[in-house]
């Protein structure tokens, strides 16, 4: 890597602090390694049932696009993985190799379960024979995220809260500490339809095009018709 | 085969079959001693020619005291299909295996005896599938207990 001419104090304005006169610069090394575990979380793809349809591919898909949040390196192996994101119902006999992976992971890992099946069993939690009522019966989960399944959206708001939780912690000082898992609802005041007029105008402006009102107005070719 | 001639061939195989009504596709019933002969004709008569078991299941009757076991066949020649369905009572329920003449038996088989719990008369290695070596009981089973499962409460 060659050296940038931008001094480094600008890229990361909040986490560098300048000496007066001197050519030394003081850095939260806690900050400077959270910043860097946040940003490049690397998934495990576990995904046992219908979740991993949502999670795995939709969200990982162009259109909403995991790279955003740089997590976009899903990794096969749980050797190369630091984010398990168990998407999917658990059953008895998948238990011991989830508990497997988790341990097989690097330290510092990360989990997420994402949907109710992950969570607390969902629709099986009652006369299910083989259903683990919830992942954390086997392995300690940081963040929750509800829905059946969650939505993409959902699943970013998930991964920014755990996100926050790996700036917020003290890697340095009290490493392999676990903050108390929390529970990444979407925010109330968000309904359906407001999703769905969102989803609409999104449709409307990228995938159909008027190809005459589009000619009309000069939008496709460069030029007006006559 | 329409469904009439292949129901009316079916009888004269074999004088006992019972066709069964209300049904979306052609269906028919048997008592489980004359199942491996009658399965056996079905896959060799050239005109039928069922060369494809698709599905074997299991539904428990309990208040009938008998499991109905079921066959989903198809023939690849002649493009129909057909579904037999026998029954075995429930605290004796033995019946003989159809891995003779489809190989893929071998494996319906062990899934119905993993979560139904019928046994199979010459079926060559009767294991578990699914579930674990040790574990007791069969699931599927209407009457099945554990210490696992939940009970639904009342609120809910």
């Amino acid at each position: 890597m060659g050296l940038t001419r931008e001094p480094l104090i600008h890229k990361f304005p909040f986490y560098l602090e300048p000496i007066p006169g001197g050519s030394l610069v003081l850095a939260s090394l806690d900050k400077m390694i959270n910043w860097a575990r946040a940003n490049s979380l690397w998934p495990l793809t576990f995904g046992t049932s219908c979740c991993a349809i949502e999670v795995m591919m939709a969200a990982g898909a162009s259109h909403h696009d995991l790279a955003r949040f740089g997590a976009e390196v899903t990794r096969p192996s749980p050797r190369q993985a630091d984010l398990l994101v168990i998407a999917g119902t658990i059953v008895k006999r998948m238990a011991p190799r989830l508990r497997t992976l988790y341990e097989q992971m690097a330290e510092p890992r990360y989990v997420i379960a994402t949907g109710s099946c992950a969570i607390s069993g969902g629709p099986f939690i009652y006369h299910s024979y083989t259903t683990i009522r919830g992942a954390d019966e086997i392995i300690p989960v940081d963040v929750y995220v509800p829905g059946c399944p969650p939505r993409p959206e959902e699943f970013f708001y998930g991964l920014l809260t755990l996100q926050k939780m790996i700036k917020e912690g003290e890697t340095i000082r009290k490493p392999g500490v676990r903050r108390r898992p929390v529970l990444a609802a979407l925010p109330p005041g968000i309904t359906l339809s407001q999703i769905q007029k969102e989803f609409q105008k999104l449709l409307e402006e990228k995938a159909c095009v008027n190809m005459q009102e589009a000619q009309e107005k000069g939008k496709i070719f460069g030029r007006k018709k006559e | 085969m329409e469904t009439q001639t292949l129901l009316e061939k079916l009888t004269a195989l074999e004088p006992t079959v019972m066709p069964r009504e209300k049904s979306d596709c052609p269906a028919i019933t048997i008592s489980p001693e004359l199942l491996l002969g009658f399965m056996k004709k079905l896959k060799a008569e050239p005109s039928l020619a069922f060369n494809i078991l698709c599905t074997h299941t299991a539904i428990d009757w309990i208040a009938e005291n008998r499991f109905e076991l079921i066959y989903q066949l198809y023939s690849l020649e002649h493009a129909h299909s057909l579904r037999v369905s026998t029954s075995v009572p429930r605290d004796n329920p033995l019946l003989s295996s159809m891995s003779s003449i489809w190989r893929i038996a071998q494996w319906q088989e062990r899934e119905v005896y993993d979560l139904f719990g019928v046994l199979y008369h010459g079926h060559p290695d009767l294991r578990r599938l699914f579930l674990e070596d040790d574990w007791k009981g069969f699931p599927l089973r209407k009457d099945y207990q554990d210490d696992f499962m939940l009970e639904k409460p009342e609120w809910a």
